[in-house]
């Protein structure tokens, strides 16, 4: 029988065309077909994302406001930031939010996506169900968190106060630590159905065969885990914790709707922060600046991340 | 959606039937005939001034090359529907009578700023609706509408105080004001009365004008009597650009603290009279507040005001006009009254919202057509009248329009006016203040300050902020 | 299945977990249900259990139906997801494949390369992107979403795709290739069927992201009727300091449910062991 470990499935050129025949057209010659498949997206996302990007990262190195083209000042504007308070509290913020919120959203979705992956009834639409959270628009789903976290009017606050747990209202968004924490509730509400999505068609590639052989051999639940379904969908989880952590560091909508990073900046994440400088106040070069301020950071992530993934994964 | 009038005549502004057109020279002069309607209409209502065509005669380009073209208008989404429905009306009889394709468009006025931004760098609108503040932040790219701000103040008895102050960008006016939406102390009478205040009826409060008078100390007093008896007194601390800074910004000044002097450079926030004023605010809060309000936007109290939890709030007259729909004995039981005073005086946070038109616009032409007709009497009269007096309008000679008397619960926003000034008190109301209003730099001092309890440190905070906006 | 659980072992280790993940993930849900069918008046009354409906009332879901373009903005958001996926979703699976089994020259680099377009946030890309949104005359039309979407669609779909792609043994292409197929027609024939549940989870992210989108739908496509389903219920539900609730909420369920009943039918057709089933026969 083959050797079905996915090690076996060799990244780089397959050993084709080679008995004898000469590969003559423009599509079966590797170079050249791998340029023509790269082709459409690259080109939607040349004129779509690197030609703003590139004017985007323009606008942070200069002091350009809304519709008043700046003078380059070089790192100036990021050199200013490290002065301002508000904004090295938004960078606090922001680590603790994404440093937090990931790590929960990993675990809890591989967790659901282990549950989700065994046989239950109905087992279709639950599948379909929990991923709600994802499919509402962040929009309207952060208004109905404002609901539940309503400083007079949540249901828990009166439900906890009619069990007699509580005597005053729990003030989820106006408190230092209160008001993180919820926000960060929100978050992994909302982000836990795509890592358990992602992850659980990643386990659809396990072969049954494998656990089947695993447990012939002795192993038992935990160690069959480990040894066979991690290095299997180990790619789809790094590539979605990337993809999660850059998305989080990114968000907005989220906590625009819930505090727009109130009370007194304690919520402030670069998103929201770069929306308030660069929009509301029109300072579109600082505010360019803050929503670029990781960017080295986490391109350094990405490229290293990525690098590994498209090396053999043995 | 806007219906067509078929079928209708429509006026059109743009005949030259009448002798009275005026500024070939491009200068605008009001005709005699029109100056006698005006002085003749006095106390009888200015609706009767109806259909003066012909009033504006912007000097210039032929209203003919405006057949086929169109105009975008964007704005925010009105709080009255009914006014957004005339808007929509007489944008589409203007735009029937000249052969122009009107779109308006509306939306949440905290995402107006990015679509105008937008707008800016790529075009899409003609007229946007600028807050107040707006007209300095964009500035470079609003055409300068002097000459029609000028003869719509002049028709109107001159601007209002709070619109002269607020929206001229170094000596030019780069929109025409339509007013604000108002703010006032909402109360309810019964719950007052519990702990002693006694007020005549509204009708003749409105009819003797002694309204409900409060220094800001005897509000938080009664406020401590109130929430005694499970009645506190509601102010949202959070990040909001409505509720929040409609109090603190008034506090700060009634006690004689502001961002920048009048050179527009000195920052004078750090006050010790403020000081003493935010010590007594942060005892204020936990004795007669409801203490959740930092976490508070702009429609948590009015949620409360009709839940029956709170006694007093500062905010327009949206709960009220809810009030009398969903809640009818909470309109009976509420009335208005101005912002509290403190020792330097009453104020209240009122800019002015405009009309402007982008430079990028393709056609300029149409749009200042459509400004002049819609400024007109008969079309901003109606839009003012169907709103009430939710709307504060932008010329002084509404302020003893008839609509004023119809509800005497609505006379204590008639005099919020004469009390209202802007952001970036005493300087104007420039990017610099645009930049600490967007940073809610005021509005966290005094969430800090009750966070923490320390008046003096959140105070310094505030400070050295705006020091970093203003001095640096 | 592997291991022979005991029922008590089942409920332990599969059932309450999922029902304690049911409860955190759907009782949002529940609330926006209640909310969606009590009238305004009741919402914030607090004598009234707020989990449970006292007066019940359609009133909301009629207000979302008569007066607001509810169903344009519906129509206009399944226009743009479903075309947006379809675009981005053909590009993912070119470039996934590329690279996954091709070398060409800068293939590595490209690979990263779209991956950072990630990096920049959309709050600040939205401003120069309306520039060349507006200079190719898409502006307020379907096109500015169906293409301005797929750039944070095409990046992880053709990364997720690369690596279903790999799971595939090469020994099955080059069987393939050595009876005769092209290249291409290993791709279509071959390895995209094998990676269905790829392909069906890349595009339900992709269609997703495109339903759940709010910005660039703001700034380039909200003029008048053309409005999709978040924008039009932020700017017609929220007047000033009010907000209608009880038709915010039906609209996002409304927005959401039926969405998820979708997905429950493509949802179905994840196969597992179709690889190995592949191979051995």
């Amino acid at each position: 029988m083959p050797d079905l470990h996915p090690a076996a499935a060799r990244a780089g050129p397959l050993s084709a065309g080679g008995r004898g025949t000469y590969p003559r057209s423009l599509l079966e010659r590797e170079p050249s077909l791998g340029l023509l498949l790269m082709l459409p997206g690259t080109l939607l996302l040349v004129i779509f994302m690197a030609y703003p990007f590139f004017l985007g990262l323009w606008l942070s190195l200069t002091d350009s406001m809304i519709g008043h083209a700046g003078r380059f000042v070089g790192l100036l504007n990021f050199v200013n930031l490290i002065n301002d308070s508000i904004f090295r509290q938004t960078a606090r913020n922001t680590f603790i939010y994404a440093l937090v919120t990931v790590p929960f959203k990993l675990v809890l979705g591989l967790g659901l996506a282990l549950v989700l992956n065994t046989r239950i009834p109905f087992r279709n639409a639950i599948r379909a169900g929990v991923l709600m959270p994802f499919i509402v628009p962040t929009a309207l789903s952060s208004l109905g968190w404002l609901m539940l976290f309503d400083p007079i009017f949540s249901p828990f606050s009166w439900l906890l106060k009619h069990w007699g747990l509580i005597t005053r209202n729990i003030n989820f968004l106006g408190t230092p630590v209160l008001a993180i924490v919820s926000v960060m509730i929100a978050n992994i509400w909302r982000g836990t159905p795509f890592f358990a999505i992602t992850i659980l068609a990643g386990l659809q590639a396990v072969p049954a065969e494998l656990h089947d052989a695993a447990a012939i051999d002795g192993a038992g639940a935990w160690q069959r885990f480990w040894n066979v379904t991690v290095p299997i969908i180990l790619g789809v989880m790094l590539v979605s914790t990337l993809f999660s952590i850059i998305m989080t560091f990114a968000d907005f909508q989220l906590i625009y709707v819930l505090t727009k990073g109130g009370p007194a900046n304690e919520t402030h994440i670069f998103g929201t922060y770069a929306y308030q400088i660069g929009l509301s106040a029109t300072a579109i070069g600082q505010g360019a600046a803050i929503a670029l301020y990781m960017f080295p950071v986490l391109a350094a992530l990405a490229i290293l991340l990525l690098r590994y993934l498209r090396r053999e994964v043995a | 959606m806007a219906k067509a009038q078929r079928g209708r005549r429509v006026r059109r502004p743009s005949k030259r039937s009448h002798g009275e057109r005026s500024g070939r020279e491009g200068a605008l002069r009001i005709s005699r005939r029109a100056l006698l309607k005006v002085a003749g209409a006095g106390a009888l209502g200015l609706t009767a001034l109806g259909t003066v065509p012909g009033l504006w005669r912007w000097g210039g380009a032929a209203p003919a090359q405006l057949k086929g073209t169109s105009l975008s208008i964007l704005q925010a989404t009105y709080f009255i529907p009914t006014a957004q429905d005339l808007y929509k009306k007489q944008a589409a009889e203007w735009g029937q009578g000249q052969g122009v394709t009107v779109n308006t468009d509306f939306l949440n006025w905290p995402d107006l700023q990015p679509k105008i931004s937008a707008a800016i760098q790529a075009g899409g609108y003609d007229i946007v609706e600028l807050f107040p503040g707006w007209n300095y932040l964009y500035a470079e790219n609003l055409l300068d509408l002097t000459d029609l701000a000028d003869a719509v103040a002049k028709k109107g008895g001159g601007w209002e105080g709070f619109v002269a102050n607020d929206i001229k960008v170094n000596g030019r006016y780069l929109g025409v004001s339509h007013g604000n939406s108002n703010d006032a102390l909402n109360y309810r009478i019964s719950w007052l009365k519990e702990v002693g205040v006694n007020l005549p009826d509204p009708a003749e409060q409105a009819r003797t004008g002694k309204i409900l008078d409060l220094t800001f100390d005897e509000w938080f007093a009664l406020g401590k009597k109130l929430k005694a008896k499970g009645h506190p007194l509601g102010q949202a601390l959070g990040h909001s650009q409505g509720d929040p800074p409609s109090f603190c910004y008034p506090y700060m000044w009634s006690n004689g603290a502001m961002e920048v002097e009048k050179d527009g450079k000195t920052v004078a926030f750090n006050k010790p009279m403020f000081v003493d004023a935010m010590k007594r605010f942060i005892q204020a809060y936990k004795d007669g507040f409801d203490e959740s309000g930092p976490s508070w936007d702009d429609s948590s109290n009015n949620k409360a005001f009709h839940a029956g939890q709170l006694s007093m709030t500062l905010n327009g007259s949206s709960i009220y006009a809810v009030a009398l729909k969903d809640f009818p004995e909470i309109a009976q039981d509420m009335n208005h009254t101005l912002i509290p005073k403190g020792p330097a005086g009453r104020f209240s946070l009122l800019g002015a919202r405009t009309f402007a038109i982008l430079k990028n616009s393709k056609n300029v032409a149409g749009a200042k057509e459509f400004l002049a007709w819609w400024f007109d009497d008969k079309q901003y009269g109606d839009w003012i009248h169907i709103q009430g007096g939710y709307q504060l309008p932008s010329t002084k000679k509404w302020a003893k329009d008839p609509m004023w008397g119809k509800d005497p619960k609505m006379y204590a926003f008639s005099l919020q006016p004469s009390i209202g000034r802007d952001q970036g008190w005493a300087g104007p109301p420039n990017a610099k203040s645009g930049l600490a209003f967007s940073k809610y730099i005021i509005v966290d001092t005094f969430a800090k300050a009750v966070q923490s309890g320390d008046a003096a440190g959140s105070i310094k905070w505030g400070a050295d902020q705006l020091q970093a906006i203003y001095g640096g | 299945m592997v291991g022979s659980a005991s029922m008590g072992r089942r409920i332990l280790t599969v059932y309450v977990p999922l029902a304690l993940f049911l409860v955190f993930l759907l009782l949002p849900f529940y609330w926006m249900i209640v909310v969606s069918l009590k009238p305004p008046t009741d919402l914030f009354n607090l004598r009234f259990n707020p989990f449970f409906i006292q007066h019940f009332t359609l009133k909301n879901y009629r207000y979302l139906f008569q007066e607001t373009a509810f169903v344009v903005w519906a129509k206009n958001t399944l226009v743009v997801s479903v075309a947006a996926t379809a675009l981005a979703l053909s590009c993912s699976v070119l470039i996934g494949y590329a690279l996954a089994r091709l070398r060409f020259p800068g293939g590595s680099a490209m690979g990263v390369g779209i991956f950072l377009a990630y990096l920049v946030p959309p709050t600040l890309l939205f401003l120069p992107l309306a520039q060349v949104v507006a200079r190719l005359h898409l502006y307020n039309t379907y096109w500015a979403l169906i293409f301005t979407y797929p750039t944070f669609l095409i990046p992880f779909g053709s990364w997720l795709l690369m690596g279903y792609f790999r799971t595939i043994p090469r020994e099955i292409e080059e069987c393939a290739l050595i009876d005769g197929s092209s290249r291409l027609g290993t791709l279509f024939k071959i390895v995209l069927p094998l990676s269905l549940p790829g392909i069906l989870s890349a595009a339900i992210f992709s269609f997703t992201l495109s339903w759940n989108e709010f910005l660039y739908a703001l700034i380039f496509m909200s003029s008048g009727p053309l409005k999709t389903i978040p924008v039009g219920t932020v700017s017609d539900l929220i007047k000033a300091d009010v907000l209608f609730w009880g038709p915010l909420m039906a609209s996002a369920l409304l927005g959401s449910v039926p969405i998820a009943v979708i997905y429950t039918f493509f949802v179905d057709h994840y196969v597992s062991g179709l690889t190995a089933g592949a191979v051995k026969g």
